[in-house]
C-alpha cells in the first residue's frame, strides 16, 4: 500500500464528516481522483452509511407502547420527583 | 413535587408545537399530559437506539423503560442549557452499559485498522447494494434491514454505541463524545473503524445472497 493510500484510508471519515481543515480535503480529493482503488473504498463507505441511516428507523410495537405508559403512570404518578 | 396520577387516565392533547423546555416546565407543575408529549417525542428513538444496542426486542423495552422512568424520576437535576435529546441517549448509553455488564458477555474485542487491509497491502472491493426507495421493493427492502441489523449487531459494544449515536442517531462528534463520557479523538477512531467493519459484514452477506 502506498503511503499516500494508507494516509487517506485513516481518514477518510473524517473527511466524509465535514471534519478536515481545507489542506486535507483538498490531499484527499486529489488522491481520491488519482488512485480508483481508494475512490472505490471511499465510495463503498459512503454507500455503507447511506444504507444504515436509510434502513435504522424502528417503531416501538403497540404493547410496548402500553406498558410503557402503563409504567410510567404505576412509577410516577403520585410520587415525588428525585432532587438529586 | 407531587405529581398527580389522575390526569393519567384521561390525558387531553396538548400542543404538539411546544418546545422540550416548555414541556418539562409543564411536566414539573404536575402536566402528564406533558409527560405523554415527551414520551411520544423521544420513545420511537429510544428504541430503535435499544434495539440496535441489544439486538433483543426484550432488551429494548427494558431499555426504553429505565431511560424514561430514570430521566422523569430525575428531571429536577436536568439543566435548563441541557439538551433533552441528548439527555435521553445519555441515560439510554448508561442502561445499555449496565445491561452488557449484568449479561457478563465477553471483554469487548478491538478492531484494528490494519484488519482491513490485505497483507499485500491492496484493499478488499466491496460492493455495497443501493437502498431501494421504491415502495414495491418491500421484501428487499424487508431482506436489506436484515442484514444491516445483523451487520450492526456484530460490532464490538463500544464501537456499536458510538455508530449507533452518530450515524442512526445522527449526534454530532462532539455530542457523542459528551453522551459516552470518551474524548473526541476515540468517537472519530471507533466510528471509522465500525464503519469499515460493516462496509465489510454487508458487502460479503450481499455477496453470498447474490451467489445462492
Amino acid at each position: 500500500m502506498k503511503e499516500n493510500c494508507k494516509k487517506n484510508f485513516e481518514k477518510i471519515s473524517e473527511y466524509l464528516d465535514g471534519e478536515l481543515g481545507p489542506d486535507d480535503c483538498r490531499q484527499i480529493e486529489q488522491h481520491l481522483e488519482e488512485c480508483p482503488e481508494c475512490r472505490d473504498c471511499f465510495d463503498a463507505l459512503k454507500k455503507t452509511i447511506d444504507l444504515c441511516r436509510k434502513s435504522a428507523r424502528e417503531e416501538i410495537p403497540g404493547d410496548m407502547r402500553e406498558r410503557l405508559r402503563s409504567k410510567l403512570r404505576d412509577c410516577l404518578g403520585g410520587h415525588q420527583l428525585s432532587s438529586e | 413535587m407531587t405529581l398527580n396520577g389522575s390526569k393519567w387516565g384521561n390525558v387531553t392533547a396538548i400542543a404538539t408545537d411546544l418546545t422540550d423546555h416548555q414541556l418539562i416546565t409543564e411536566f414539573k407543575e404536575g402536566s402528564m399530559e406533558a409527560m405523554e408529549a415527551i414520551v411520544d417525542r423521544y420513545e420511537n428513538r429510544i428504541f430503535t437506539f435499544g434495539l440496535k444496542m441489544c439486538g433483543q426486542l426484550q432488551d429494548a423495552e427494558d431499555i426504553t423503560q429505565d431511560t424514561f422512568l430514570n430521566a422523569f424520576r430525575y428531571l429536577n437535576s436536568f439543566r435548563e442549557e441541557t439538551n433533552l435529546k441528548n439527555w435521553l441517549f445519555k441515560i439510554a448509553a448508561t442502561a445499555c452499559i449496565r445491561k452488557r455488564r449484568k449479561k457478563k458477555c465477553e471483554p469487548d474485542r478491538e478492531l484494528s485498522l490494519e484488519s482491513f487491509i490485505n497483507k499485500d497491502g491492496t484493499f478488499e472491493t466491496h460492493d455495497i447494494p443501493d437502498w431501494s426507495d421504491d415502495p414495491s421493493d418491500k421484501v428487499l427492502r424487508a431482506e436489506m434491514k436484515a442484514v444491516i441489523s445483523d451487520s450492526i449487531k456484530t460490532l464490538p459494544h463500544k464501537y456499536k454505541l458510538v455508530f449507533n449515536l452518530r450515524d442512526i442517531e445522527g449526534f454530532s462528534t462532539k455530542e457523542t463524545a459528551d453522551i459516552l463520557g470518551i474524548s473526541i479523538e476515540s468517537v472519530k477512531t471507533r466510528l471509522h473503524r465500525a464503519r469499515l467493519a460493516l462496509r465489510e459484514k454487508i458487502s460479503n452477506s450481499y455477496r453470498e445472497g447474490k451467489s445462492a
